[in-house]
């Protein structure tokens, strides 16, 4: 299997454009990466230009310590599923997961028990005669993930292959990729701009934006800890609170962050990190579920509820805390009332806030404190 | 009814304008000399004699042989390079646009400029009175004509499934006689078609070109404007024989046409 070593890599394209940008990534033998990022930030580019469809234009490649920047796709021994699946339109399914092995000379009856053999593990045995046309999205998909298995490569490169299935199709074959991971133990590079696919199915994630990795880390790690506003804002649905603040002097020797009209005080563990934003202003991030209804052991802060949105096991409370113009959410307990207008308390987890610097865009280092549910 | 009767009436005049010619040919060469010119025109019965003087008065039956010879001949030569020239623009954009363009141009030259120079080159080599040389001249005309009606289909998904095959295992050469051909298998066979009927319809280089043993069906057609007149009955039935071989390959044509465009549209 193979350990996928990117040093500064860079791709720019004639005008100008620079997709990847100096990318230092290393994705261990074995491991499942998930690219994470926005449309157009360089996850494709990248992709591309590990299985030698694209040039690199400076930087360095290495698969298994051997420098491969100039070596063709094919002796890369790599497998990539393109998004739209990319099947031979001509080839029946069976030759479509045989041509790989055709083309390296790979006996027939070898071929034909791998085919089968690769069939039976994905459930596509009864369609082997047809022709991809003939073929559901799904079934597709299969196909083209069993072109890749077939093979047995030492890698796998997956350019958004689930985001052509519907939303059900997909959480069954996110599932199912996982435990083809598992199973084989393989290399697999696994690109997505859905955030949640991401997080349910990385080892690690590799957050990119505009050609650039932001993090790399394990899901939690990246969502506990995110190193930049970017990021904060990019993971996660409601997403983290971003809300203009400045961190002021308490009585007592301590620090407080003044947001709007409210002061919540910062906890003893976080007074050094944060002693150099005395007196500055700071983005304050505190995620939807750090804001709790009916908490009066912790600091509150009051919001003008906007909108109250039921989805399943609980509700979304869309307000503005008083002073400011910016919106927060909340995520609530299912029983939670309100109508738009109210004026609501809200607990805040001081202990799992995070400062950002509004010119750097990046996180003020603060210990973790891990993470306990707070006390009512 | 009534109101689709407006667009009827010109769908009728503008296929009997197309038609009535045709159909007149057709009587003609079944009548003979005498009473194909009679206005107005009178029934007279249908007599096969033309079609048997082509053959039997007239070489038409080496005419049409030659004809078959360039036409399948030009189309050999020039179908494998327009297929690799067309992948070479869409693939690699050799020359770019510049060259593509240049490609073109050539034909948009009135052919009386370029035949002339080829003339004088042919008869240098030998090639005049030549079926190869007449299958040369035919790819010069064709060659540009088939790679422009290549270069789309060879865009598209084709060029992913392609990145796919790379992958997996294929060289440029074979990814592309394996994958992109197949492909645009549609494409090349319309194209073939249409080179086919170039070909074979072609006038002013068979004419300037071509000798005695190796003249066409158009060449053998005007030569039936002798000067004792034209042999107007004798036309018309050589001229049924000479477009039959096109309107049996048309239907294909348009066949392979609309699948080659479909096949692109399908993910
Ligand atoms: N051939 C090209 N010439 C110029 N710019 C290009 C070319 N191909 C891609 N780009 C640019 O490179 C950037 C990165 O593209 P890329 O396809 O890698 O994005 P992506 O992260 O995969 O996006 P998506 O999620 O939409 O697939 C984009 O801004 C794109 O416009
Ligand atoms: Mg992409």
């Amino acid at each position: 299997m193979a350990h996928i070593v990117l040093d500064k890599v860079t791709k720019s394209y004639a005008g100008g454009v620079t997709a990847v940008d100096a990318v230092d990534l290393e994705i261990r033998d074995g491991e499942l990466m998930v690219l994470l990022g926005p449309s157009g930030c360089g996850k494709s580019t990248t992709l591309r230009m590990i299985a030698g469809l694209e040039t690199i234009s400076s930087g360095d490649l290495y698969i298994d310590g051997e420098r491969v920047n100039e070596k063709d796709p094919r002796d890369r021994d790599l497998a990539i599923v393109f998004q739209n699946y990319a099947l031979y339109p001509h080839m029946n399914v069976a030759r479509n997961l045989g041509f790989g092995l055709k083309l390296r000379r790979v006996p027939p009856a070898e071929i034909e028990r791998r085919v089968q053999e690769t069939a039976r593990m994905l459930g596509i045995e009864a369609l082997l005669k047809r022709r991809p046309a003939q073929l559901s999205g799904g079934q597709r998909q299969r196909v083209a993930l069993g072109r890749a298995l077939v093979r047995q490569p030492r890698g796998f490169l997956l350019d958004e292959p689930l985001s052509n299935l519907d939303a059900q199709l997909r959480t069954t074959m996110r599932l199912e990729l996982i435990k083809l991971h598992r199973q084989l133990g393989a290399t697999i590079i696994h690109v997505t701009h859905d955030q949640l696919e991401a997080m349910t199915m990385g080892e690690r994630i590799c957050i990119m934006d505009g050609g650039k990795v932001v993090q790399v880390g394990p899901p939690a790690d990246v969502y506990r800890n995110p190193a930049s506003l970017f990021v904060a804002g990019f993971l996660a649905s409601p997403p983290m609170n971003l809300l203009p603040a400045a961190v002021v002097g308490s009585d007592g020797g301590g620090l407080a962050v003044r947001v709007g009209a409210t002061t919540l005080p910062l906890p003893e563990e976080y007074l050094q990190a944060y002693a150099g934003c005395r007196d500055r202003s700071v983005v304050l991030g505190v995620r939807p579920e750090d804001l709790h209804e009916a908490a009066p052991a912790l600091p509150q802060i009051t919001v003008a509820a906007n909108a109250v949105e039921m989805v399943g096991p609980e509700v979304i409370l869309v307000g503005t805390p008083e002073g400011l113009e910016t919106e927060a959410s909340a995520r609530l307990s299912r029983a939670f009332r309100a109508e738009p207008g109210d004026r609501i308390s809200l607990g805040v987890d001081m202990r799992q806030i995070h400062l950002f610097d509004p010119a750097t865009g990046l996180a003020v280092p603060r210990p973790d404190l891990g993470f306990e549910p707070h006390r009512r | 009814m009534i109101k689709r009767a407006g667009p009827h009436f010109i769908l009728i005049l503008f296929s009997a304008s197309l038609l009535l010619p045709l159909l007149w040919v057709l009587r003609t060469s079944l009548t003979n000399k005498v009473s194909a010119y009679r206005i107005p025109p009178e029934w007279t019965e249908p007599i096969a004699d033309n079609y048997i003087a082509i053959f039997t008065d007239q070489p038409f039956g080496t005419f049409f042989l030659n004809s078959l010879i360039v036409a399948v001949g030009s189309t050999a030569i020039a179908l494998p390079l327009a297929t690799m020239l067309a992948y070479a623009f869409c693939r690699f954009n050799t020359g770019g646009m510049p060259l593509r363009l240049t490609v073109l141009a050539s034909q948009m030259l009135p052919p009386v400029i370029l035949v002339l120079p080829l003339f004088s080159i042919f008869l240098t080599v030998g090639l005049i009175n030549n079926h190869l040389g007449l299958m040369l001249a035919h790819v010069t005309i064709n060659l540009p004509f088939l790679a422009w009606m290549l270069i789309s289909f060879f865009e598209g998904d084709a060029r992913i499934v392609e990145e796919a095959a790379r992958v997996e295992g294929a060289t440029r050469l074979q990814a592309f006689l394996f994958v992109a051909v197949p492909m645009a298998a549609p494409g090349i066979v319309a194209a073939g078609l249409l080179g086919l009927i170039l070909s074979w319809n072609e006038f002013l280089y068979a004419l300037v070109l071509s000798g005695k043993a190796t003249a066409t069906l158009p060449i053998g057609l005007s030569a039936l404007e002798t000067h004792r007149g034209v042999e107007i009955a004798m036309l018309a039935a050589a001229t049924m024989f000479s477009i039959t071989p096109v309107f049996v390959l048309l239907p294909f044509l348009k066949r392979y046409l609309i699948k080659g465009l479909a096949l692109g549209a399908v993910k």
